[in-house]
């Protein structure tokens, strides 16, 4: 549907940007090239704590391999992006990096000792922090800011259907052997590089991947890495996604304890509906919330996003029946949807003419990981003394904290000539 | 007196310096010689102390670490991962990981040791089972390391470990 982008009619007469047509192979390549990422990177995660328990690992060397692992994808990310915006090829950045997740993955299935594992651990976490930036910088690449955000909506409904048939898929397998996961993982590094190179590289513009104005590589034009630090709006965005995920990241796994809790037959099945109604959700929304985001402009979907979290909060607080609360979670995919499409837009129009993209998804990474593991810590503490109710409360308090910021501080961030 | 007194700092340092060394080697010398004779005499002075040994072969005894746990009715009570025993070393009660899916959801919970009844070892695949049911287990609260424990006993009720 959008193997042709729009173009030409809308090229900026300001720039000399030549009009971008990306061949619909290449544009075919990216959309496959995404889904089978987002069966690799985010298949085996959750099987990584089972299966080292099923090898009698103690939840104490557990712990310690997962927070070795968030931490090195929280340092990880700004240098990742760095190495994205360094680099003259995104196609061999991108290809590196999912061969990284599955020789971690076979490292894991491999032979479960603690060196190795460890390693395997901080491998997929370094290779997280690239992968994510590559993509964006290839899309961002093929078809320039113009018809980016477009390009983002699609990407985020093949990434979420990838993440969602992983889900069944690893399940399905994991149901039988944890181990056989691992293998899978390795099975699917054939079609992601057969996918890659459907892109043709040729029609991968180096500069535009990273944000600079085409085809005038002088390093004048680039920002300095700290400049991106100084950028007021840039970090005003990452502050409210720091108090978005500080709101949100717990969310679910707190849900999830409740819904254990209170239903003990169907919680399972519960919980499994609660991971995939978001999923498709964002796969049936996205391209659009890409083209209004043309159209409307970013700050009104911001805007509903960031207000859908509290009241989600407040629902899952006083909601008791658990059946209700699989429908709350249909806020929690319209957030969702919204925010795959609305973060590497609003850093690509943050940073357009920097040459410093992938760094500033890199800073907001960052920042969205340190409100991610909070989260966990805060919820965790009120639910204990005051009881899940509570804990929601709290989260829907600061979710309202970030959409006060975004209504108040926020910029539109859409170039103005791009307006219809 | 300055061109007398250089020669004669210096043979007093270098005289310091012998002596240190040579204190050194003598410590260093000295320390094998004292630890050799112990283990000279040992071996013949008596039998080598080697401690008991009982024989169990794989029918007898199975780890539990990471085994899955089901309930009288079939259920999936999730897996123990870890045990929990008192100061005489007796074992009371059994962590088990119970429910949720992919990662997400799932509780730590107590339950009393003697509410699991463990299959013959050896067999592939077996289970241990819980005289309790996913009903009875739901509500309980969550472990915590360093709080009071409360085990789930084996007619469903409550029970704080006692201190």
């Amino acid at each position: 549907m959008t193997d042709e982008p729009a173009r030409s009619a809308r090229e900026q007469p300001d720039s000399n940007e030549p009009p971008l047509r990306p061949s619909a192979r290449s544009l075919r390549g990216l959309d496959w090239f995404i889904f089978f990422v987002a069966d690799v990177q985010t298949g085996f995660g959750p099987f990584v704590s089972v299966y080292l328990t099923t090898q009698k690992w103690t939840q104490v060397d557990i712990g310690l391999v997962l927070s070795a692992a968030g931490f090195v994808s929280l340092i990880g990310q700004m240098p990742g992006g760095a190495l994205v915006d360094a680099a003259r090829s995104e196609r061999l950045v991108g290809g590196i990096a999912v061969a990284a997740v599955c020789i971690s993955a076979l490292g894991y299935a491999a032979m479960p000792i603690f060196p190795l594992v460890l390693s395997a651990a901080v491998l997929h976490s370094l290779a997280s922090c690239v992968l994510g930036p590559a993509i964006a910088a290839i899309s961002l690449g093929l078809v320039g800011h113009v018809a980016i955000s477009e390009r983002f909506g699609r990407n985020a409904r093949f990434a979420s259907i990838g993440n969602g048939l992983a889900a069944a898929a690893m399940g399905a397998v994991g149901f039988i052997s944890p181990r056989a996961v691992f293998v899978v993982t390795v099975l699917l590094l054939g079609p992601a590089l057969i996918a890659l190179r459907a892109i043709a590289a040729s029609e991968i513009d180096p500069e535009r991947a990273h944000g600079a104005p085409s085809r005038r590589r002088t390093d004048k034009l680039r920002a300095k890495p700290g400049d991106l630090m100084h950028s007021r709006p840039l970090l005003i965005f990452a502050a409210c996604l720091l108090l978005f995920h500080l709101a949100n990241a717990a969310m679910l796994p707190l849900m999830g304890s409740v819904l254990t809790m209170r239903s003990s037959r169907w919680a399972t099945l519960l919980i499994a509906a609660c991971i995939v109604v978001p999923q498709l959700l964002v796969a049936a929304l996205s391209p659009w919330i890409g083209r209004r985001a043309q159209i409307w402009g970013r700050r009104p979907l911001l805007l509903i996003a960031f207000a859908a979290l509290p009241v989600r909060g407040v629902l899952f607080a006083s909601v008791t029946n658990p059946e209700l609360l699989v429908v709350v979670q249909l806020l929690d995919g319209v957030t969702a949807a919204v925010f795959s499409v609305m973060v590497p837009l609003v850093v690509a129009d943050l940073t357009r003419g920097t040459g410093r993209f992938n760094l500033g998804q890199g800073i907001i990474g960052t920042f969205v990981g340190i409100g991610a593991s909070l989260s966990a810590t805060l919820a965790g503490y009120i639910s204990d003394h005051f009881g899940s109710s509570s804990a929601f409360a709290g989260l829907a308090a600061i979710a309202l904290v970030g959409l006060a910021l975004v209504w108040l501080l926020m910029p539109e961030t859409r170039a103005a000539e791009e307006t219809e | 007196m300055r061109g007398k007194l250089r020669p004669a700092m210096a043979a007093a340092a270098l005289l310091a310096l012998t002596v240190a060394v040579t204190a050194a080697f003598a410590e260093e010398g000295a320390a094998p010689a004292e630890t050799t004779p112990p283990a000279d005499s040992a071996p013949p002075a008596g039998k080598p102390v080697t401690p008991e040994v009982t024989i169990l072969n794989k029918h007898e005894v199975e780890g539990v670490l990471g085994r899955e746990v089901r309930s009288s009715t079939d259920e999936n009570m999730g897996r123990i991962v870890d045990v929990l025993v008192d100061r005489s070393g007796e074992v009371r009660a059994a962590i088990i990981d119970f429910g949720g899916f992919l990662g997400l959801g799932s509780r730590k919970i107590a339950v009393d040791w003697n509410a699991l009844h463990f299959p013959a070892p050896g067999k592939p695949g077996s289970r241990i089972a819980l005289e309790l049911t996913r009903d009875q287990v739901k509500a309980a609260p969550e472990y915590q390391e360093g709080k009071p424990v409360v085990v789930l006993g084996s007619l469903g009720k409550l029970e704080p470990l006692p201190e």
